[in-house]
């Protein structure tokens, strides 16, 4: 043991590796503009989604769907009463605006997270095995991939009639994985010929284990980064899905707001009416795709603040 | 043809028998790699990595596996490990057939069998912690219950010396410097303390200075476990260092083997010679005489498949026998190997390579 090796070792014992990771990554994270402002943006709507269910409690009235405010039954301008005013039969916007909140939230995060489970299993294993289970999974996927997600789910939608959301949710995610799958096979194709799987198949580790104790950590980061611009895909996917009138009826989402603005002619009359929704779909998207860009900085290790 | 050409390969005849028994033994082992050819038929190019190679490792030796470049000395170090197949030939581990493992016996051999690899900043899981990188054999072989692992990470990181080993388990490959990787390397191929050591050019990625302290890590474990070591290198020097027995190997065909001292002192093989001779000297060495082998112009190969593999190359070559015929792996007086015509007795630089002085030298 010679002195160099002792100097390079000055920092007490770590017990809890994963955390230090996590603050280093914070740490570039958080040094980046775009994924402050993401962040700051992505708390505020959190905020918005969760307070989503005390209007209703307040006064059945401010019930996004149902509460109808029996002294409006038109739309008005913003008031005390209803901060941002009504729509056409009376009800208030800033509730519907938040429901919508919850719905984006649940649309985008639960059909990123399909697509992704989806995707990277799909790309490890064809990457990892190779050969015709690779060749028969990438051609299925560039099947998948070609198709135009929203014209797709549109003639289904004008097929089967009214879709439930979570129906929507999981045709986007069936349309959003290919490229997912494809992103993480070529990572897994760089990741096998590296001599540390090499290494982890002298220690005796099977297949399996392979897959998912070597590789996936080593893919997980990028797919959390494809997460967060599935997540703005499904978004307006589903947003131009709702406005184009084939939502789900049963929920209140900011796309179903603007078509019902467009629908009843206020697009010029209610600029109280038109434009919380959309800027609510832009910002939202938006601070994802920021925090995505953030993410990004912190995985490409050319740009870490870090000797490797 | 000289009458006393023995058989093709020496395990027929394997006189006098080793002192003891080999912990791993080559029979003939062969592989070769095909480069795809193109859409419209036609085979690739074949690349011979491997041919006709016997060797034996003997229990608690080190072995020196010297070459150049794309000699096949890595290739034959990744088919010991059972990371190849070999295309021909057998495999014998302690006694042993291994050629085609699977399920429990493959295990069984992969807790025997252990390498370290090169590039100590390639074979470390960067998402895994030491800990876990040193504890994955462990847990795969369930050599020893959950509760015990850690402890055992800590004493085997501490002899490598990286102490404080508490310090070192939690930490990252990314956060270690390239000498203190490759100690985290041997800890993990030592931890389910195999028979066989495979140590791939262990040290070329270090500086003169790590490699050292590597070189002295592996004396170490040689010592306290009886490990036999298969140290593959293109340092004579290290091998010199280390090893009690050299095999040269060129283009996948031995070249010579015997005894560290024997090779490196008194080299039967012009290539041996060559190698020797191509290591940067200190000093005034303006009177060592030097073979040219290595800096010779390729002859024009007339039958290369028939003749010597290092004929086109080689400053001792005869044309007539040495394009023609090759050379038998035979066993010398002193039972030391070799595949050369003229290999026998003393080396002698004949007038052929006093002709070539090296310029500058």
């Amino acid at each position: 043991m010679s002195a160099k090796d002792q100097i390079t070792v000055p920092t007490p014992p770590r017990r809890n590796p994963w955390r230090e990771r996590l603050l280093d990554n914070w740490r570039v994270f958080h040094q980046n503009p775009l994924g402050r402002i993401g962040l700051i943006l992505l708390v505020v709507f959190a905020v918005m989604a969760m307070v989503s269910v005390v209007p209703p409690l307040i006064d059945p009235m401010y019930h996004p769907m149902t509460g109808v405010d029996p002294e409006v039954m038109q739309s008005s301008a913003p008031s005390w009463r209803h901060w941002l005013g009504t729509d056409f039969m009376g009800r208030d916007i800033l509730s519907q605006l938040l429901a919508g909140t919850r719905v984006a939230f649940m649309v985008g995060v639960s059909a990123a997270f399909m697509s992704i489970a989806l995707g990277v299993s799909v790309g490890m294993v064809s990457g990892y095995l190779g050969g015709w289970t690779d060749i028969i999974l990438m051609r299925l996927s560039e099947i998948i991939m070609v198709m135009p997600t929203l014209l797709v789910v549109l003639m289904l939608a004008a097929l089967f009639g009214k879709l439930g959301i979570w129906t929507i949710v999981l045709m986007i995610a069936f349309f959003r994985w290919p490229g997912v799958a494809r992103v993480i096979r070529a990572q897994t194709l760089s990741l096998k010929g590296r001599p540390f799987i090499d290494a982890a198949r002298v220690a005796g580790a099977s297949h399996t284990r392979i897959v998912f104790r070597h590789i996936m950590p080593n893919v997980l980061p990028l797919a959390f980064l494809y997460m967060t611009f599935r997540v703005t895909g499904a978004i307006i996917i589903e947003a131009a899905l709702a406005f184009l009138g084939f939502g789900d009826p049963g929920t209140v989402s900011w796309g179903m707001m603007l078509q019902w603005v467009w629908k009843t002619g206020h697009m010029f009359q209610a600029p109280w009416w038109l434009l919380p929704p959309g800027l609510c779909i832009s910002l939202l998207t938006l601070s994802f795709y920021m925090l995505g860009r953030a993410m990004d900085e912190v995985l490409d290790p050319r740009l870490r603040d870090q000797s490797r | 043809m000289s009458e006393q050409t023995p058989p093709q390969t020496d395990q027929l005849q394997r006189t006098p028998p080793p002192l003891t028994a080999p912990v791993m033994e080559l029979v003939g082992i062969s592989k070769h790699y095909q480069s795809r050819g193109s859409i419209f038929g036609g085979a690739g190019e074949r690349v011979t990595a491997l041919n006709q190679v016997s060797l034996d490792f003997r229990r608690g030796e080190i072995f020196g596996l010297v070459g150049e470049s794309g000699s096949g000395k890595t290739t034959c170090g990744r088919l010991m490990v059972g990371l190849e197949r070999a295309d021909a030939g057998q495999l014998v581990l302690e006694g042993r057939e291994i050629t085609a493992l699977r399920g429990k016996d493959l295990k069984d051999f992969r807790r025997k069998v252990q390498i370290i690899f090169q590039d100590p900043y390639q074979s470390l899981n960067p998402q895994l912690s030491i800990l876990d990188s040193v504890a994955e054999p462990l847990i795969t072989s369930q050599a020893c219950p959950a509760s015990e692992r850690e402890g055992r990470v800590l004493a085997t990181l501490k002899a490598v010396g990286l102490s404080p080993a508490e310090d070192f388990a939690y930490r990252f490959p990314h956060q270690l410097s390239g000498g203190q990787r490759q100690r985290v390397a041997i800890a993990r191929a030592m931890i389910i303390e195999p028979r066989l050591l495979v140590a791939d050019e262990p040290t070329s990625m270090l500086d003169a200075s790590y490699s050292a302290q590597i070189f002295d890590i592996l004396l170490q474990v040689r010592e306290k476990f009886g490990t036999t070591i298969a140290l593959i290198t293109h340092s004579l020097a290290a091998a010199r260092y280390l090893c009690d027995r050299i095999a040269v190997i060129y283009r996948g065909h031995l070249m010579e083997l015997g005894q560290a001292e024997q090779v490196i002192n008194r080299p039967r093989h012009p290539y041996t010679q060559a190698l020797i001779d191509a290591t940067p000297k200190f000093g005034d060495c303006g009177d060592v005489p030097r073979y040219n082998a290595l800096l010779q112009p390729e002859r024009q190969a007339t039958t290369e498949e028939a003749g010597c593999v290092f004929f086109r190359r080689c400053a001792r070559a005869h044309l007539t026998r040495c394009s023609r015929q090759a050379p038998t792996w035979r066993r010398l007086e002193d039972g030391d190997m070799v595949a050369c015509h003229y290999a026998d007795g003393a080396p002698d630089p004949g007038p052929e390579i006093e002709s070539c002085p090296v310029p500058g030298l």
